[in-house]
């Protein structure tokens, strides 16, 4: 197995985001999918995780209510909402240009300066 | 959007803080034993389990701290504590805090105060539905169309630019024609002022307020009826019977909102009305000052014998005021282009030409709310320069304060540097600051606005201020909102400069150092401190404001010495309104010269005549007309008196005779002219034997006398010819001279008018003073406050001057007793004291003259024989402020004398 990286700062927002994209989830049920949707490849301090849930909440991005887990226990369950819809899609796309971007400088060879 | 749920979820976090509490404990734990259960199914032992849980989760506290901190919790505590620190220290020095907050209080009080005056009479809206569709036709020429007579009711204030004539007063057939026209507007009126009718209720006769109006008036305004209908066309015809339309403040007061009013029938002057209704309760009034009682139909004008116009259906006297209704999608633009076109038409090729082709008539239309502007031109200067005036004020008691609190934070020096020492954030600290200032703001606005609401109705139960007693001003939230946003500014400007100033230190020497004081603190160089730049603006301002005052106290003055041509003094003045269609001719002359008899034989009357106006009450009549032996017209003021007028008015006659009572029955017209008619009309010619309003017919009035100049309707106009007639009939003004007070005469005079006729109206009673002071409420109104303002700017200011002055001293008296012991004299240390306050008063002193000196032309309009650079009242106001900022600086530098040189030593 691969050495775990840790999550850059400022993207575990995005991760999240992204996580609660694909359907509601806890706030253990999020780490796992990050998790498993990285291959085991990214560690979330998981200290980090309630904050990050509860600035995501207080700006709007996601939305939470209590409701049973799958082994019949009281969880709180967080949701996309429309707002953070929009947020994830330009997080997304600025994520995307900016690695773009490094990956070009860090791809260049001596002769193409 | 986000901006409101973070509000939301802020608000919710603060609320619910133990719910937030509870749910993120469940939340954790629920984290926490889903993953020792995950762990115990991949083999650890269930002991082992929620130990790792715990240890790879991390700091839970750690973490719940910051959920709080995303949340924003700690920012309410942190304010919190802010407050109950800020309160500690406010109790601990009351002193300094009762200064502060009443300095805040009084500025702001007065702020609140001014500003509830011009949120009512200046801002308010009209109470005019859509009003921005609502437009008032004016209309303008070069030269006036021609008039049998003109008059407005002072709907709107025209300011003629000298070569344009302009107005918004219309004929009626004008009015009819343009309601014909389609296309322009939805709906369109017309109206006049009132009548001056008098209700005949249980006996008494009160006058009412009762306008004329268009049957369309309600419609075009979109005003709804609170109880019955309002006025529809169909009510103003004149074969209708008379209706009218109660405001509804009337209907409570006189009426005591009798529900069943509605089809009541009211006695105007003997005439029959119907109650179809009451309007709904916030159309008071159309524009301020006119306050209604009821609406009339504008047809019953001709049952109402007024003299008005030459009928409703004469197409050249001017006195309706219009508004109409644009048509939905018809922009002003357009409507304008129209009604202007029509205007035109009318005037050059209407039935009877008015106006010529060159003169180019035209019409604007103003929207209604800048249009009907009623007596608000009266009042907006006066009082935008009050609202300066207090302005300044709560600057110079913020500076007051700001200064206050400089020293304050000066003498916690050691406080804060501690506080900073262990780790507060300099922002931390100047919040600190910030909330103890804001604190003091908070208290004085709230006690502010009491101040202002308790001193308005002050005012207003006495009679001073005059016509303004129509304006019910009371709080509302545009008021509100500005003495907070004042307060909050009040708060935050004070709290500045210590904020600033307090936070910059060097810790190192301020923590080592035990001296209580250090002389560094607040000096970068000596005479200009902080502190002393706050005093210097202090003295500034109020040198401003007092000039200001000082030269509306001497308009006033001025225009309370201008000698109006009679004796104004120990005159009773008894107004009686007679109806034309109810008393003849011979009738008012039998009732005139029975009470004038009755009032002669009163103890403590000395002489008794009448007139129809009264002189200085701004009512006038005047016009033009031929002199004989003189080519171009004179135009005279005209004023009809009865016997022996000018002995009681004591106005000399200076050639010929006065009126004697035959000539009140005789056939034969005189007139009675005063010296300035003879002046500019009969250059070396005698009056004498001259008629006057000659005809072929007619030879008009002979000059019988000449009597001394008089100002007639306004003390503030120059004197202008006048023309004296007989008073026949009509409304009348008795004037009784009297040895004694003229107000103590009231109950017998009214006795006298109830027993010769209890169908009179009641009479207005006044003195002649009183009419004067009356007349110049205004100028009373600005120089009286304008003056309170002053002193109240002045004592602030010297205040600051002695806070200053009294915190050096306690500061440097151990510098002050080294010199003592050193050998300095008394006289010494008093002029080191003296001295700094002195220096500080003159540069404020300097700068504040040349400011005023500046500024003070702003006040031109509102002057009266007074040059804005007046040099009495700039030398007054240099005396007044040397006077009370010596005494300012006196009392601390006594204190500097008697430091003990030992015990100021010892305390070290």
């Amino acid at each position: 197995m691969d050495k775990q990286l840790d999550v850059l700062q400022g993207t575990l927002d995005m991760l999240i985001l992204k996580a609660v994209s694909l359907g509601p989830l806890h706030g253990y049920g999020i780490l796992l999918r990050i998790q498993q949707i990285s291959k085991d490849r990214l560690e979330i301090q998981q200290g980090s995780l309630y904050p990050a849930l509860y600035r995501l909440e207080h700006q709007g991005w996601i939305t939470s209510e209590w409701g049973e887990s799958a082994n019949n226990r009281k969880a709180k369950y967080y949701r996309l909402t429309a707002a953070g819809k929009h947020r994830l899609q330009s997080e997304a796309e600025k994520w995307n240009r900016m690695a773009d971007v490094i990956a070009g400088i860090l791809g260049t060879t001596p002769e193409e300066v | 959007m986000t901006l409101w749920n973070r509000l939301r979820s802020w608000v919710q976090a603060i609320l619910r803080r133990s719910r937030m509490e509870s749910e993120m404990d469940a939340e954790l734990r629920f984290h926490i034993e889903a993953y020792a259960g995950d762990l115990i199914r991949s083999g650890a032992l269930r002991s082992e389990a929620m130990r790792r849980a715990r240890m790879e989760f991390g700091g839970i506290e750690q973490a719940k701290e910051e959920c709080r901190d995303a949340r924003g919790v700690h920012l309410l505590d942190s304010l919190l504590q802010d407050l109950r620190y800020g309160l500690r220290m406010v109790r601990k020095s009351p002193g300094f805090t009762a200064v502060a907050v009443l300095a805040l209080t009084l500025g702001i009080g007065a702020n609140t105060a001014i500003f509830s005056l011009i949120d009512v009479i200046l801002l308010r809206p009209l109470p005019v539905r859509d009003s921005d569709h609502v437009v008032v036709l004016r209309w303008g020429a070069h030269k006036q169309p021609h008039a049998h007579g003109y008059g407005d009711f002072g709907f709107c204030h025209i300011n003629g630019d000298g070569t344009e004539r302009m107005g918004c007063s219309f004929p009626y057939p004008f009015f009819e024609q343009l309601s014909s026209q389609a296309g322009i507007f939805s709906s369109v009126t017309a109206f006049a002022g009132s009548p001056g009718l008098h209700l005949d209720r249980g006996g008494n006769r009160t006058r009412v307020n009762s306008p004329l109006v268009s049957g369309q008036f309600f419609e075009t305004l979109g005003v709804r009826a609170a109880l019955g209908r309002m006025l529809q066309p169909s009510d103003d015809v004149p074969s209708a019977a008379p209706v009218t339309v109660l405001n509804y403040g009337y209907w409570q007061g006189e009426f005591g909102a009798d529900p069943s009013i509605v089809g009541k029938t009211l006695y105007l002057d003997r005439i029959p009305v119907t109650i179809i209704g009451v309007a709904e309760p916030n159309f008071a009034e159309l524009s301020p000052g006119h306050t209604w009682d009821m609406w009339l139909p504008l047809t019953l004008y001709s049952r109402l014998n007024l003299h008005w116009s030459e009928g409703l259906n004469d197409n050249a006297s001017w006195w309706l005021t219009i508004v109409g209704r644009l048509k939905p999608g018809v922009s002003l633009a357009q409507a304008q282009t129209a009604v202007s076109l029509f205007f035109r038409n009318e005037m050059l090729h209407g039935a009877q030409p008015l106006s010529k082709e060159e003169d180019d008539p035209r019409i604007s239309l103003l929207p209604v709310q800048k249009g009907i502007v009623g007596n608000r031109w009266l009042y907006q200067k006066p009082f935008y320069i009050l609202m300066i005036a207090v302005g300044i004020v709560l600057l110079i008691a913020c500076s007051n304060v700001g200064g206050l609190m400089l020293a304050r934070t000066a003498s916690r020096q050691k406080e804060i540097a501690v506080r900073l020492a262990l780790g507060a954030g300099r922002a931390r600290i100047m919040r600190q600051l910030l909330t103890e200032s804001v604190l003091l703001s908070v208290a004085g606005g709230v006690i502010g606005i009491f101040v202002a609401y308790w001193s308005l109705a002050a005012l207003r139960s006495s009679d001073w201020l005059g016509s303004i007693h129509d304006f019910a001003v009371k709080p509302d939230a545009r008021i509100l909102i500005f003495t907070v946003l004042v307060s909050v500014l009040a708060g935050i400007l004070p709290g500045l400069a210590p904020a600033f100033r307090g936070t910059r230190l060097d810790l190192t020497p301020t923590l080592k150092e035990n001296a209580p004081t250090l002389p560094n603190i607040s000096h970068h160089g000596r005479r200009f401190s902080i502190g002393g730049v706050l005093v210097v603006a202090q003295v500034t301002l109020s040198i401003l404001v007092l000039a200001g005052a000082g030269l509306l106290v001497r308009t006033l003055v001025n225009l309370k010495s201008i000698d109006p041509g009679f004796d104004t003094r120990d005159l009773l003045l008894v107004g009686i309104d007679l109806k034309n269609n109810e008393y003849s001719e011979q009738q008012a002359q039998n009732l005139y010269r029975e009470l004038q008899s009755r009032f002669s034989s009163l103890p403590g009357v000395t002489n008794v005549s009448y007139s129809s106006d009264v002189l200085l009450s701004g009512s006038l009549w005047n016009g033009d007309t031929n002199l004989e032996g003189r080519k171009e017209r004179v135009t005279r003021n005209i004023l009809s008196v009865g016997p022996r007028f000018f002995d009681t008015m004591r106005i000399p006659l200076i050639a010929g005779r006065t009126f004697t009572q035959a000539d009140f029955g005789s056939k034969h017209k005189i007139t009675i002219v005063n010296q300035a008619f003879v002046r500019r009309y009969l250059e070396n010619r005698g009056p004498l034997g001259l008629h006057l309003a000659g005809s072929k017919e007619d030879p008009g009035e002979e000059i019988i006398g000449v009597v001394g100049d008089t100002k007639y309707d306004d003390l503030k106009k120059g004197i202008e010819p006048t023309a004296y007639v007989p008073l026949k009939g009509g409304r009348v003004n008795f004037e009784l001279r009297t040895a004694a007070i003229p107000e103590a005469l009231i109950p017998a005079a009214r006795s006298i008018v109830r027993e010769l006729d209890s169908h009179l109206p009641s009479p207005d009673f006044k003195s002649q003073t009183e009419q004067i002071d009356r007349s110049l409420f205004r100028e009373r109104l600005v120089a009286h406050l304008s003056s309170f303002f002053g002193l109240l700017a002045l004592a602030l200011a010297c205040l600051g001057l002695y806070g200053l002055l009294s915190y050096e001293v306690s500061r440097r008296t151990r510098e002050i007793g080294i010199r003592a012991a050193m050998g300095a004299q008394q006289r010494d240390v008093f002029r080191l004291v003296v001295g700094h306050g002195v220096v500080l008063v003159i540069v404020g002193a300097v700068v504040g003259t040349a400011g005023a000196l500046g500024l003070t032309r702003y006040l031109q309009s509102l002057l009266y024989g007074v040059r804005p650079t007046d040099p009495i009242t700039f030398v007054a106001v240099g005396l007044l402020l040397s006077l009370v900022s010596l005494a300012a600086c006196y009392l601390p530098a006594r204190r500097a004398m008697r430091v003990d040189p030992m015990v100021a030593l010892r305390y070290e």
